[in-house]
């Protein structure tokens, strides 16, 4: 007996904190079967078999409800079709109260009001272009290349050797959108696709922390928007605007992006999705190569559909590969020349003497260029420009104590932190 | 991954749709539910003679029944409040300078490689892991056995004595009684990869089931690799490799468990942009596999020795040639993290001793 109590006890916090779940529920799973519009036959056969309140078929498959009470499983779809509509609606775990989700969806309307004609003049599509802000690096060389950082409605594909530097710059730019509006940035959330378990959290936390710290230290005294952008503007609310997704094999990818619809509905906010990386599931274990040619065509289809229909951005990261051709062998994008054409933007990542190197090598606007970078504790960031030379000597990636703000940093995030000469 | 016939029938039955469209599947009689997703929406139509509306809603209700994975925003991460497969622990390695240099560890789950030349202490560092996996989680601990496949050398079965003796001087009494740390690591010796693959297909799932183990070690992956392959069966030894380290990678998230593969250096020959120092020496087997691994490091021996009396405050490696050229002196080795995403690349000291792997201040 007093091992039963025990028991019992321990589970009791548990139950209570699923209880405080399920209560405001509660009414709507206690609701009576017989109050849902269905035919008297189906009714009487429920109330037969035993089914009167919500809560006896919300768990049910529909064949089993079929079987269980004798009814083609057509109706039995129907009926937990009409059922589980009825308790979502108050479920406590949808996180957008309906006035919220409407008034921000109406401000997606208000966006782009030419949303529901299919077809737009060019100057239009300039205009948007004109007006849509980018996605800011925290690299000013990088933004600069980018014509700005990195757009909307556009795929940008991020290539490079392992340990270079695309998993930072992916956090990175998870955390950059969200940087609010009256800070010059997009104000939006992410989600992030992790195939290859790189994503750490202590990582994105270092980057959220200096951005943070940053804002604070350009944010204007006297600018009551950005003091109130301010004062809600923490690690932790950066954190929880980063959605992460796990894929375990290719199938579960496809699967996802199927989904992808119906997620971004849910999380209205999402401005960018990152997919860190596409290659990973695609390079192994895989015969036949007009499938996976086939498979990477189709995804790329769905992206930028997404990407355009959302207003968002897509930014993928791809592996490196050997190519052995007839002269010296030399390192190209993986997946083959076909997904070349997938992406709008492709960017090359590459070490050379010691130093981080970004190389613009497709883009529909800015011409190829290459610039250094560098990956410290903060995060991305340029290299100082003066102390190029030098840079080469210290290895990159290194803590660097947070700069003052310069006095005309204010309002630009694009003149971003940059070690004064006197620092090392 | 659906192989099973009748499972998947059932699976296909129990997908909430219209029997209408779940007829239709049946008569073209898709294998798998990836077939499915394998085929754009066009194709689907065409081949179930189904509507678009039809064949939307197919499409996304067998994407729902195939991607059910948890999701969790990057601070439910943090914190440590997501499902229990998400997590994101570390192994620590059970000297706390080493962990600090690490930032708690070797990450779990995910694969890291100990790269470094001959006697550079990386089978050291992988018997010292192999007896602190077994500690319990409080105590940085995965609170499991480990799996030790030796391809390269007989596996110091000695040495192991003599770490397991030092480290229950550690431990406090009620936890060394509990725990039998040499009952605890399971020893393969493998000669071939295919019997490596068939280890890992088969007979490490079944450990890992029981979840007896919670570290896996592979030493080394390249002995085997770099002897199997003539030089013109480069890609194929790609392939071999990467579903290799698939397969590892799998294991590692299915079951949470950190992966280590050790690995031998090959002279550098070319300047190309992979290294970011122009090392004269680099991790073997290729870019194939640096693409498979999460965190790199590499080992080596630096030109200083240490005298390897217990020194509570041991000097720095500069100062280290100083003391008196004793009998008994150690070499200190250094670890670099390559990559990591969660480390800058660094470099520390250590040296191994009686008692296993000790990093210098």
């Amino acid at each position: 007996m007093f091992i039963h109590y025990v028991k019992g006890h321990q589970v009791l916090p548990r139950t209570s904190k699923h209880f405080r779940i399920y209560a405001q529920s509660k009414t709507k799973m206690q609701r009576d079967l017989g109050s849902f519009p269905l035919p008297p036959v189906i009714r009487v056969k429920l109330k037969d078999s035993g089914f009167s309140v919500v809560e006896d078929v919300i768990e049910m498959k529909p064949t089993e409800l079929s079987r269980e009470i004798g009814i083609s499983k057509e109706e039995s779809l129907e009926i937990l079709k009409m059922v589980r509509e009825s308790t979502s609606s108050s479920l406590p775990c949808q996180p957008k109260t309906p006035s919220n989700s409407a008034s921000s969806s109406s401000q997606r309307q208000q966006q782009h009001p030419e949303g529901n004609k299919r077809t737009v003049t060019a100057l239009e599509m300039l205009r948007y272009e004109k007006s849509s802000p980018a996605i800011v690096t925290f690299c000013e060389d990088l933004d600069e290349m980018l014509g700005g950082g990195v757009p909307l409605c556009k795929i940008t594909e991020l290539c490079g050797a392992p340990g270079v530097g695309k998993t930072q710059t992916c956090i990175q730019l998870a955390v950059d959108v969200q940087i609010p509006q009256c800070f010059g940035g997009v104000e939006g959330e992410t989600i992030y696709i992790d195939t290859e378990g790189s994503f750490l959290p202590q990582r994105a936390a270092d980057i959220a922390v200096a951005m943070v710290g940053h804002c604070r230290r350009i944010a204007d005294t006297n600018d009551e928007e950005q003091q109130t952008a301010l004062a809600e503007f923490s690690m932790e609310k950066l954190l929880s605007g980063i959605h992460c997704f796990r894929c375990h094999d290719y199938t579960e990818l496809l699967a996802l992006v199927n989904l992808l619809p119906e997620i971004l509905d849910k999380h209205k906010k999402v401005k960018l999705i990152v997919i860190d990386s596409i290659a990973f599931h695609f390079r192994h274990d895989f015969d036949d190569f007009s499938l996976r040619t086939r498979l990477l065509n189709g995804l790329a289809q769905s992206l930028i559909k997404i990407a355009s229909d959302y207003r968002l951005a897509v930014v993928l990261t791809n592996q490196m590969t050997t190519h052995i051709g007839n002269g010296p062998s030399h390192l190209i994008p993986a997946l083959g020349e076909s997904w070349g054409h997938a992406c709008t933007i492709r960017i090359i990542l590459f070490w050379k003497d010691n130093q981080r190197y970004a190389n613009l090598y497709k883009s529909p606007n800015k011409q190829e260029m290459t610039v250094p970078y560098q990956i410290t504790m903060d995060g991305l960031r340029s290299v100082p420009r003066l102390e190029n030379e030098q840079a080469s000597t210290s290895t990159s990636f290194r803590h660097d104590e947070p700069q003052d703000g310069n006095e005309d940093d204010h309002l630009n995030p694009c003149k971003r932190l940059r070690p004064s000469e006197n620092q090392r | 991954m659906i192989t099973d016939r009748r499972n998947y029938d059932a699976e296909m039955d129990d997908l909430e749709l219209n029997p209408r469209i779940l007829a239709a599947c049946k008569k073209v009689n898709f294998a798998s539910f990836s077939t499915i997703l394998s085929l754009s929406s066009a194709d689907l139509g065409r081949r179930t003679k189904l509507p678009a509306n039809d064949v939307r809603t197919l499409l996304h209700t067998v994407s729902e029944k195939v991607y059910t994975n948890p999701s969790a925003t990057a601070l439910e991460l943090y914190h440590g409040t997501c499902h229990q497969s998400l997590r994101v622990s570390c192994l620590r390695t059970g000297c706390e300078v080493l962990d600090g240099f690490l930032r708690g560890g070797i990450l779990t789950p995910g694969i890291t490689e100990i790269a470094g030349e001959s006697a550079a202490g990386k089978t050291q560092l992988c018997m010292q892991l192999c007896l602190s996996v077994q500690r319990s989680t409080e105590n940085g601990g995965l609170a499991g056995g480990a799996v030790y496949i030796c391809t390269e050398d007989v596996f110091p079965s000695k040495r192991l004595h003599q770490l397991i003796q030092n480290f229950q001087k550690k431990l406090d009494a009620t936890e060394c009684r509990q725990l039998k740390l040499g009952d605890n690591i399971f020893i393969e010796h493998l000669s071939e990869i295919d019997q490596l693959v068939h280890c890992i297909q088969y007979r490490i799932p079944l450990l890992l089931k029981q979840s007896q183990v919670k570290l896996i070690v592979v030493d080394s992956v390249a002995a085997l690799f770099r002897c199997e392959f003539s030089p013109g069966e480069a890609a194929k030894r790609a392939k071999r490799l990467q579903s290799l380290g698939a397969q590892l990678h799998r294991l590692s998230r299915l079951h949470h468990v950190p992966v280590i593969c050790v690995n031998q250096v090959t002279a550098n020959m070319s300047s190309g942009s992979l290294n970011p120092n122009q090392r004269q020496l680099i991790p073997a087997l290729g870019l194939a596999w640096s693409n498979l691994i999460q965190t790199r490091l590499m080992l080596g021996r630096t030109a200083y020795k240490l005298s390897s009396g217990d020194a509570v405050c041991p000097p720095r490696p500069e100062d280290a040639t100083q003391t008196q050229a004793g009998t008994d002196e150690v070499p200190v080795r250094s670890m670099e993290v390559v990559f990591a995403p969660h480390l800058p690349n660094d470099t520390c000291y250590f040296v191994v001793e009686a008692a296993g792997v000790r990093g210098l201040r």
